[in-house]
């Protein structure tokens, strides 16, 4: 999905290199089921 | 092992069944009343009980307790607490505690080019600014108000599901999970263009509402999909414009997204669940091509006709008119049961579900006595 509001992992580290040298295998699940998270919510808003 | 435990294995068992296309050992039941139906049974206010979640457990033990049903019955996706936050004008409490749909219009005429180029994009900065009163101002407010909203939510699902699990395990129901999603079109039609709007739309811009709907595919698979696919998982995708088009409308504008949703959420290995709304008969040989095993829960037609087009290859559920347990006598009601488990159960992919959901409910009146009865007799009689 190709938007602003939504990005992948990948997307997100690219916007955080911060985090390259951090535990990525443990941070990207979490960062994104919030990034699902949030789709889901929005997208039940209109279903 | 409890007999809880038992009665959901062997539950979980008539959905494996049935939904791989095996004939079970009796044809699932589900009731098809609402938690709306089960809070005014209780007798109990409808408005207090869906902001204040804590008194609905004692509401589902009672209605778990006194009718018949294979998979936990009610469920919510429309809590009040979440929409008031968001100032919603596309779901809003009426006065007598039900949450209504009214018409409206989150995406205008001359906005199509935009959403097709993004559609996230747009719903994100046209639409639900325009839908919601909260998430229309600066973005702090806004911010504010999507976290209060989403927290809200996430609370009272969380809490909704305890009470599931408790009723689950105490009354054995099937353990069934689902995802929702929308054919492309409808959903072009529901919040965005509105009936009224999306009615003109195909005639004056084709092209724009056929792209529309490619655009917004892949949000509706996204949305559709489970996190783990499973057996006794179902994305349920319940359908809404087909029989107010042209034929010619639903072959090119309905059918093609909606088709490619359906076959790419089973090449996942997800079943389907298609609440296929009004009458859809003269659409029948398009749902034969549909990914075998697709369930089809119907509101309207010809059972009759549905069971020789459809029934071998699908799973056909719905039809039972829920008017008639308000205005049929008990026999009748259990005749009406007796008739379509006689036309759609032979040969198996059948599951007994009504035509649409039961909301209302009046001491006085004999819904819930029929209903009872007609629960019990399919449960009783439909043992293959």
């Amino acid at each position: 999905m190709d938007s602003k509001y939504y990005l992948t992992w990948e997307e997100y580290l690219a916007e955080h290199p911060e985090l390259e040298d951090k535990p990525t295998q443990a941070i990207a699940p979490k960062i994104q089921k919030y990034e699902d998270a949030m789709f889901v919510f929005i997208m039940d808003l209109l279903l | 092992m409890t007999d809880a435990v038992t009665m959901t294995n062997e539950r979980n068992q008539l959905f494996r069944d049935l939904f791989s296309g095996k004939t079970p050992k009796r044809v699932p039941v589900s009731n098809p009343a609402t938690q709306d139906f089960a809070i005014q049974y209780a007798g109990l206010d409808l408005a207090e009980c869906q902001w204040d979640l804590t008194k609905l457990e004692p509401v589902y033990d009672k209605f778990c307790q006194d009718f018949f049903t294979d998979t936990y019955p009610g469920g919510s996706i429309r809590i009040p607490s979440h929409y008031q936050l968001l100032g919603s004008t596309p779901i809003v409490m009426s006065s007598s505690g039900f949450m209504q749909h009214p018409e409206v219009v989150g995406l205008l005429a001359e906005e199509y080019d935009e959403f097709i180029a993004s559609p996230y994009d747009c719903i994100v900065e046209k639409v639900l600014p325009r839908l919601f009163t909260e998430l229309n101002g600066a973005p702090g407010k806004v911010a504010m108000s999507l976290a209060k909203a989403m927290r809200a939510q996430s609370d009272d699902l969380a809490y909704l599901g305890t009470i599931r699990a408790k009723m689950n395990a105490k009354y054995g129901y099937a353990g069934m999970i689902g995802a929702l999603t929308e054919a492309p079109f409808d959903f072009m039609a529901d919040f965005l263009r509105s009936f009224k709007g999306i009615s003109g739309d195909v005639r004056r811009y084709p092209d724009k509402v056929a792209a529309a709907c490619d655009a917004v595919l892949p949000l509706m698979i996204k949305k559709g999909t489970l996190p783990n696919p499973s057996m006794l998982g179902y994305t349920f995708i319940p359908l809404h414009m087909a029989p107010y088009l042209r034929d010619k409308d639903f072959a090119t504008l309905y059918w093609p997204t909606f088709k490619k949703l359906v076959e790419t959420m089973a090449s996942m290995g997800q079943n389907v669940q298609l609440f296929v709304e009004q009458d859809w008969m003269r659409y029948l040989d398009y749902l034969y091509e549909l990914p075998e095993n697709t369930i089809m829960r119907f509101e309207y037609g010809d059972a009759k006709l549905v069971k020789e087009k459809l029934g071998k290859k699908h799973i056909i559920s719905g039809f039972y008119p829920i008017t008639l347990l308000q205005t049929g006598t008990k026999q009748q009601c259990i005749d009406k049961a007796k008739e379509l488990l006689d036309i759609l159960a032979p040969g198996g992919k059948y599951w007994f579900q009504a035509d649409k959901s039961v909301i209302n409910f009046e001491a006085k009146g004999p819904v819930a006595e029929n209903m009872s009865a007609v629960l019990e007799y399919v449960h009783e009689n439909g043992t293959y």
